[in-house]
């Protein structure tokens, strides 16, 4: 028990802070920037908004006790371990491992550099290969890159018109030396999931360890370690009303798994990830995944009940919309919608008053269309009309109608711009059509 | 996207406020249509010029298939080729209708592209006026 601590030493109180703001407001126009209205926000899968139950837990960890948990000679130390193993518990509880396979890190992009740089080169002696998907997140992907630059082999499955992996050419893919196969649980731009309980048998049956990036799905869909038979799994904090900053891997010990870490150090976190675990940060992580547990059943269900809506009102309204990704096999807050003749970008300068993403290469840094989309076999041009709803815990009724109302009225309007709409009304085969080269 | 990609005002003033958004009589002597980009790249551009007997374009339209950027630069081109000469026209440059808008260097080829869709109508255009000259030309 952490002793309580003398009057004297207690920090003064905080200055006042500026009053709360709830995760949403209504929408408006939003060209001052500064004002008090902001566009509605459906984006959650970039990221998500502090639930206040967060905010308040780690208020006190950002305030008065700021001990480092490291310190193990005084009472700051002490209360700062006791938070951080706690927070610890606490994500251990949400995906059914033990507090011990818990490494908090920076975020899920540090813990899947983790999990594949580090299982690879830790059985690099003996083990050259490793299998992931086309459709992982980029710090996969870069990191499977960079191991090919070591000298491992890589397999990149891809995956069915639905986003999906086929079990089969799974299998197929082993080879005596597979090290690990690191299939994401649900997909961050399509909302697919994966049949991770059928992977975790495949790869469990074979002896090869098997990681799973679950940014997307834990705290929204049940998750179980044991239940799945994961071996290493990528945790993100500000994707389920968590800060940003902090993430975790969790690491089995039985079957034992090991890895080399990427991060040397003074030996913290059982020397797999050195550095001051921050305290507030692993307290944010620990009761959004508290939070999450309570939540899951409800959330879940009020977000299908509003994607739902959303899909219906839309494609009732419109002709020519895809929906990318398997209908069944999906987690229902991320709906990607493509709106064949209107490009992207547009669509979503048109919504200014939501906040959207869109698989355009408009919209990416590099030009480049949605790898995500291609990989499923979409139509480059599909590629760029599609756009991405994130539905989350703080998404309203309204604010999903008023989405869908924008959605409606600007497709039609750009469609009544867009060159390629009037060939189709006017039966021109597009496909038919010689484009000019660029 | 951070603030420095925040789409600049004179673009988003060009959907808001559609100027030439439409069709002209492709079959009429007239009218030249350019139709330049494709779907596969996420830009198309259909632009029309309507041309008088002493050479002077008299009305255009657009229609396009792209980002904000893309139909702001088909706009302002449509709003550029109106008054003049088919020569005039010609030499409108992509950086100038860039500069007018405002482009961020990563949107630079949409004006390139509103750019090729003048000159693919005005060509259009030409072509239909003497097609024999074309003929003697290429060879």
């Amino acid at each position: 028990a952490v002793p309580p601590l003398p009057r004297r030493l207690t920090a003064a109180r905080p200055p006042s802070l500026p009053p709360f703001l709830p995760p949403s407001l209504p929408a408006g126009r939003s060209g001052d920037g500064g004002g008090a209205l902001r566009p509605l926000y459906m984006d959650v899968q970039a990221t998500t908004p502090l639930d206040p139950r967060v905010l308040d837990s780690m208020l006190p960890y950002l305030t008065a006790c700021y001990g480092n948990p490291h310190s193990r000679t005084h009472a700051y130390g002490w209360e700062s371990e006791a938070a951080m193993e706690k927070a610890r518990r606490q994500v251990a509880d949400l995906i059914g491992a033990d507090s011990r396979e818990i490494i908090f890190t920076s975020g899920a992009t540090e813990s899947n550099n983790m999990a594949i740089k580090g299982v690879a080169r830790f059985y690099k002696s003996k083990k050259k290969h490793i299998i992931t998907t086309q459709t992982e997140h980029k710090c996969v992907l870069d990191s499977c890159r960079s191991l090919e630059t070591e000298g491992f082999r890589v397999t990149y499955l891809p995956v069915k018109k639905n986003g999906l992996i086929d079990l089969k050419e799974l299998e197929a893919a082993f080879q005596p030396d597979t090290s690990l196969v690191s299939v994401m649980t649900v997909n961050n731009e399509i909302g697919v999931k994966q049949p991770i309980h059928d992977i975790g048998e495949i790869c469990r049956a074979r002896k090869v360890f098997f990681h799973t990036d679950a940014a997307q799905a834990i705290g929204k869909i049940p998750v179980d370690v044991n239940d799945m038979k994961i071996d290493l799994m990528s945790i993100s904090g500000h994707k389920i009303y968590g800060p940003k900053g902090v993430g975790a891997i969790y690491v089995r010990r039985r079957p034992r798994v090991r890895l080399e870490p990427l991060q040397s150090g003074g030996g913290q976190e059982r020397g797999l990830r050195s550095g001051t675990v921050p305290t507030p940060l692993a307290v944010g992580l620990g009761a959004a995944c508290e939070v999450a547990q309570q939540e899951m059943e409800y959330d879940h269900k009020r977000i299908s009940q509003l994607a739902q809506r959303l899909i219906t009102k839309i494609m009732s309204e419109v002709p020519d919309v895809v929906m990318n990704g398997d209908r069944e096999h999906r987690y229902p807050g991320c709906i990607n919608l493509s709106f064949a003749y209107v490009e992207g970008e547009s669509l979503l300068m048109a919504l200014k008053d939501v906040a959207l993403s869109s698989g355009s290469a408009c919209t990416s840094a590099s030009l480049e269309p949605s790898y995500v989309l291609r990989a499923i076999g979409t139509d480059e041009d599909l590629a760029h009309s599609s756009i991405r709803f994130g539905i989350g815990r703080f998404t309203t009724e309204e604010e999903v109608d008023y989405t869908v109302q924008k959605c409606i009225q600007h497709v039609k309007r750009l469609r009544d711009m867009s060159p390629l709409w009037e060939m189709v009304q006017d039966g021109i085969d597009l496909k038919s059509i010689k484009w000019t080269q660029h | 996207v951070a603030a420095g990609d925040a789409v600049p005002w004179q673009v988003v003033d060009h959907y808001e406020n559609p100027r030439n958004v439409g069709s002209l009589d492709r079959n009429a002597k007239n009218v030249g249509t350019g139709l330049v980009g494709a779907p596969a790249c996420g830009d198309v551009m259909k632009l029309q010029v309507e041309v008088d007997e002493n050479g002077r374009i008299v009305d255009a339209r657009f229609k396009t298939f792209g980002c904000g950027s893309a139909i702001a630069s088909s706009s302002l081109a449509t709003e550029w080729v109106k008054g003049k000469t088919v020569d005039e026209a010609l030499k409108i440059r992509n950086v100038d209708i860039a500069k007018e808008l405002c482009l961020p260097p990563v949107k630079l080829h949409c004006s390139m592209l509103a750019e090729d869709a003048i000159k693919a109508a005005l060509a259009d255009y030409k072509l239909k006026q003497d097609p024999n000259k074309e003929e003697s030309e290429k060879e």
